[in-house]
Order: C-alpha cells, then structure tokens, then sequence
C-alpha cells in the first residue's frame, strides 16, 4: 500500500512538473480515479493557458488603440498648432493675444504629451527595438548635454561635466533620450544662474551616469512616485511638464538591463543615478 | 498585491529591569515585485526586524504574513519547511558550502526541497548574474563579489516568495558592493522578486525602490505601498480638475497643469 502511495505521489509530481513546462499529456483513458485527475488537470492548464492568451490578446488591444489615437491625433494637433500660428499674426487686442498664446502653449504641451505617448507605446509593444551594443558614454552623454544647452542657458544653468573615457552596453539613441529628459528635468526644477553636474564612474559591470542639481529636491514620500506614468510632484503644480518624461527614462534604461536611482534632500538638490551595464 | 504584511510587530528580549523593546509595534507592507530596503542603524531593532520576517525568532506579539499566511500559526518544524520554501536568504557573510561547486551552491536548496531543477530559469538566473564561466568553480576559487553573486543566485533560483537581504555588501569593498548590489537589482527586476533588504548604509538603501526607516525599535515611515499612493495620488487629482478654478487659471495666464 505504503509502495503504491508512493508512486501515486510520484506520478503527481511528473503531472505537476508537465504542467508547468507545457508538455503534459493524458496518459491513458481508464475507469481509476488517477486518469479522471489526469483529464482534469488538463482542463485546468487549457483554460488557464486561453485566459492568458485573453489577456496577452486585451493587452495588445489595449496598446493598439493608444497607438492609434496616438497617431490619429497628429494630423489635427499639427493643424491646430499652425492656424495658431496664423492667428498669432493677426492684428489683436491684448486679451486675444493672451489667449492665443495659452493655445499655442497647450497645443505644444499637448504634442509633447501625445509624441512621448507613441514612444512608450510603442517601446510597450516593442515596435521600437532597442539594440544595445558595446558605445562610448562620453559621446552619448555629449549629444544630450548640447540638446539641453539652450534650455539650460536660458535659465543661466551651467552644465558642468567633466568627458570621461568609458564604454557600456546601451542603444545610443534610446540612452541619449533618456539621459536628456533627466536633464531636461533637473534645469526645469533647478533656480537660475545654478549647476548642474554630470559625472561618470565606472564600475567592473556596470557604469552609472550621475545627475546632480541644486534644485527643489524631492521629499522620501515622493521619491518611488516620480517614475510613475504622469506623476507630477506636489511642488511643482506651477511648473509645466506631463510627467511622462521620468518614466519613459526608467523604461528605455530598463530595457536595456539597466536601471535608474533617485535620491534627494527637499531644498537642497537631486542625485540621479543611470547605471548602464557593461 | 502585498507579498508580505506585519500587523503590530513586538519583541522584547530579557526580563524586569533588563527588558528591551527590540521592536516595538511595527506595522510594514512589501508588495509583489518591490524591492525595499529597511535602513537604521546598529541596535535600532532593524536585525530583529529581519529576523522576524523570515521566520527566524518568534515574536512577543504580533503577526508577520507572507503570501497571506500568519507563519507564526506555524509549529517550528513547518515554520522550517516554509522558510525552506518561501524565503531566499542572503547574509553578509555569504554562507557558500565549500565542498560544492558554484551550480551546486545554487541548485542545494531546491534539491533539498526534494524538488526537480528548473534547468532554463536556473540558467537564466546563473547568465543574468554573470557567472555562466564559473558555474564549476569552488567557492574559495571566487572573489567575496562573485561568492555573494552566487548567493544571490541561490536565492532566486527556488523562485521563493521574498528574498531577504541581510547587508549583502557589509563584507564587500565599495566598488564591488556596487556591483552586486546592480545585480541583485536588475535581477530583481527582471524576474520581479520581491527583496527586502536591510542596510545601515544610507547610500546604499537608496538603490531600493522604497525606504524603510527604523529607529528605536520603531518603524518610522508610513509603510505606504506603491498602489496605496497612486490611490492617494488620484484622489488628490480629482477635485483640482473638477474646481471652477480652470477659466480662472487661463486669463491669469497660469498654464493649467495637474
């Protein structure tokens, strides 16, 4: 009896193993309890197996139809922006002229919003493939301080970053994107006339990229929010941005088996930290 | 989803005038795939904390659950087996058995369980950790670095529902816990683990995703998960969109945001 148990339980364990490997198979059909258990499990994985491709399939729908909107949106937005335009070069009264230039600047922030929508749906459903190889960090991080330079001057900000000659795994397009928008991000909630310092240390197998400013900071309540999708922070309402730009950092670094660190003093400044693998 | 819940958390060590509250009503949430680190310094209770969580030490009071369980229902020899199961361990001092080989270290704990090797996701876990060219190494063949990169792998290897961290670099130079620590965090990632670490290192508690604080035997910060603040976060939208304030807002000039 004792033996017979024991090869029940053995016989259960190859049923459970199969299952999860996604081969398991109904031995036999016979009047015993073991081949009614058999049928039974193969119930379960089929239906569990039909609602995860249910879900996989809402999934996509989901993602489809931002992407479409997405897209659909582009046309008229863009129209909006240059009958706005036009408008601007009318003869009008102080009052109109404020109001046309409300529209303009929603407009643009609206074309901002629907642009970062396309990426991370499109970085989502991996219509955009990242391709890591083996780069340069000096010239990458190069190309995202020139983007930021004229924002930067405008507010005064001196970027101070010092080349250093180190090599990671990363796609040189997505990463630059994503070291700009944490630039982008530290001269926005940054006072004028002050620095910014980017520095690079290496590591055995990883580089980190940081992004120091000596802006409002960031309060520990908030820190594990701001890479949250349209997470804007409570002190900085006044501001404009949509809050995507964090986020689709944290994925395109992510993507690329990487990650990104924040940590901050409400008052006195922000550390963000790209680590890169190498 | 919340992986791992105290409810009320007490421990006193001694007796009479020689009694210490070691922690005192700790109340804390991890969810799924978060990695927390739980910071304070020596003597701050954080150890015992830690030790409660995994099952270690039986609390005075109190309830820890790990994956909706109360483990302290459990008598000592099923609190063994669901700590086998459920919790991967990683010390400070790496706690390798020598005599085996590195795939053997990471493999130990799940041939013990009686379990067949996952041979594809142990693969996965041994490559995403670096250590495919080592994999037939003796421990005392590897750095303190790639010693405690094993352990980590050793942890993840039995899918356990939380990984415990216990100052994973305390034995490591800077630079090398650096690594480890992207390590574990990018592997965590990728295979959302949940890991509570406990670190009294402030720079390196800010790797985690959410921080802890523990002082005195008491737990500090609001133990707020994730989907606790982006409930808070809509809440505190709502009104400000629905308030009459909008029209206002354009003829100020302000652009409206939030």
């Amino acid at each position: 009896m004792i033996f017979t148990d024991k090869k029940i339980l053995e016989r259960l364990d190859r049923m459970l193993d199969d299952g999860i490997n996604g081969t398991f198979e109904e031995s036999d059909y016979d009047e015993t309890q073991l081949s009614k258990l058999e049928s039974k499990w193969l119930r379960y994985l089929t239906s569990s197996k039909l609602s995860a491709q249910k879900i996989e399939q809402e999934r996509e729908k989901i993602q489809e139809l931002v992407s479409d909107i997405s897209h659909q949106t582009k046309t008229p937005l863009a129209n909006i922006l240059l009958y706005t335009q036009l408008l601007q070069e009318q003869p009008l009264d102080e009052q109109s002229l404020q109001l046309v230039n409300e529209i303009r600047q929603q407009s643009e922030k609206l074309e901002f919003l629907i642009q970062s929508l396309v990426k991370t749906s499109r970085l989502e459903t991996g219509t955009f493939q990242l391709s890591p190889s083996q780069n340069e960090i000096d010239s990458m991080i190069g190309s995202a301080i020139s983007q930021i330079t004229p924002k930067a001057e405008s507010k005064q900000i001196q970027i101070i970053y010092t080349p250093v000659s180190c090599t990671a795994r990363f796609d040189s397009k997505w990463t630059q994107e994503a070291v700009f928008n944490i630039l982008d991000n530290a001269v926005k909630y940054s006072p004028a006339q002050s620095d910014i310092t980017v520095t690079v240390k290496e590591f055995e197998l990883f580089a980190c990229i940081s992004v120091e400013d000596n802006g409002i900071g960031i309060s520990e309540d908030e820190l594990p929010r701001i890479f949250g999708r349209f997470y804007r922070g409570q002190n900085v309402i006044e501001q404009s941005g949509v809050g995507i730009g964090l986020y689709l950092s944290r994925q395109i670094i992510e993507e690329q088996g990487g990650y990104v660190t924040a940590e901050s003093k409400v008052g006195s400044g922000s550390i963000f930290k790209i680590f890169l693998p190498r | 989803m919340i992986v791992l819940k105290t409810e009320a958390l007490t421990k006193i060590y001694g007796e009479g005038d020689n009694k210490v509250t070691a922690l005192d009503n700790a109340n804390l949430c991890v969810e799924q795939g978060e990695f927390v680190a739980i910071v304070g310094t020596s003597g701050s209770g954080k150890s015992t904390l830690l030790h409660l969580l995994g099952g270690l030490d039986r609390p005075a009071s109190g309830k820890v659950f790990v994956e909706n369980k109360d483990i302290f229902s459990l008598k000592d020899e099923a609190l063994t087996i669901f700590r086998r199961r459920k919790i991967g361990f990683v010390f400070q001092s790496f706690n390798l058995v020598p005599t085996l080989n590195v795939y053997e270290n990471i493999v130990f704990p799940i041939q013990l369980d009686g379990n067949s090797v996952d041979e594809d996701f142990v693969n996965e876990v041994i490559s995403s950790l670096g250590l495919d060219n080592m994999q037939n190494r003796l421990p005392n063949q590897l750095s303190g670095g790639q010693q405690q990169r094993v352990a980590i792998a050793r942890a993840l290897a039995a899918k356990p529902a939380i990984v415990l961290a216990d100052e994973p670099t305390g034995n490591l130079d800077s630079k090398t816990s650096q690594d480890v620590l992207s390590l574990l965090k990018v592997t965590g990632q990728k295979f959302s683990q949940t890991i509570v670490m406990i670190t009294h290192n402030e720079a390196i508690a800010q790797m985690a995703d959410r921080i802890i604080r523990i002082e005195d035997g008491r737990v500090c910060t609001r133990g707020q998960t994730p989907s606790e603040y982006i409930g808070s976060d809509s809440q505190r939208r709502i009104p400000s969109v629905l308030s009459g304030q909008l029209s206002e807002r354009i003829i100020k000039g302000g652009d409206g945001n939030d």
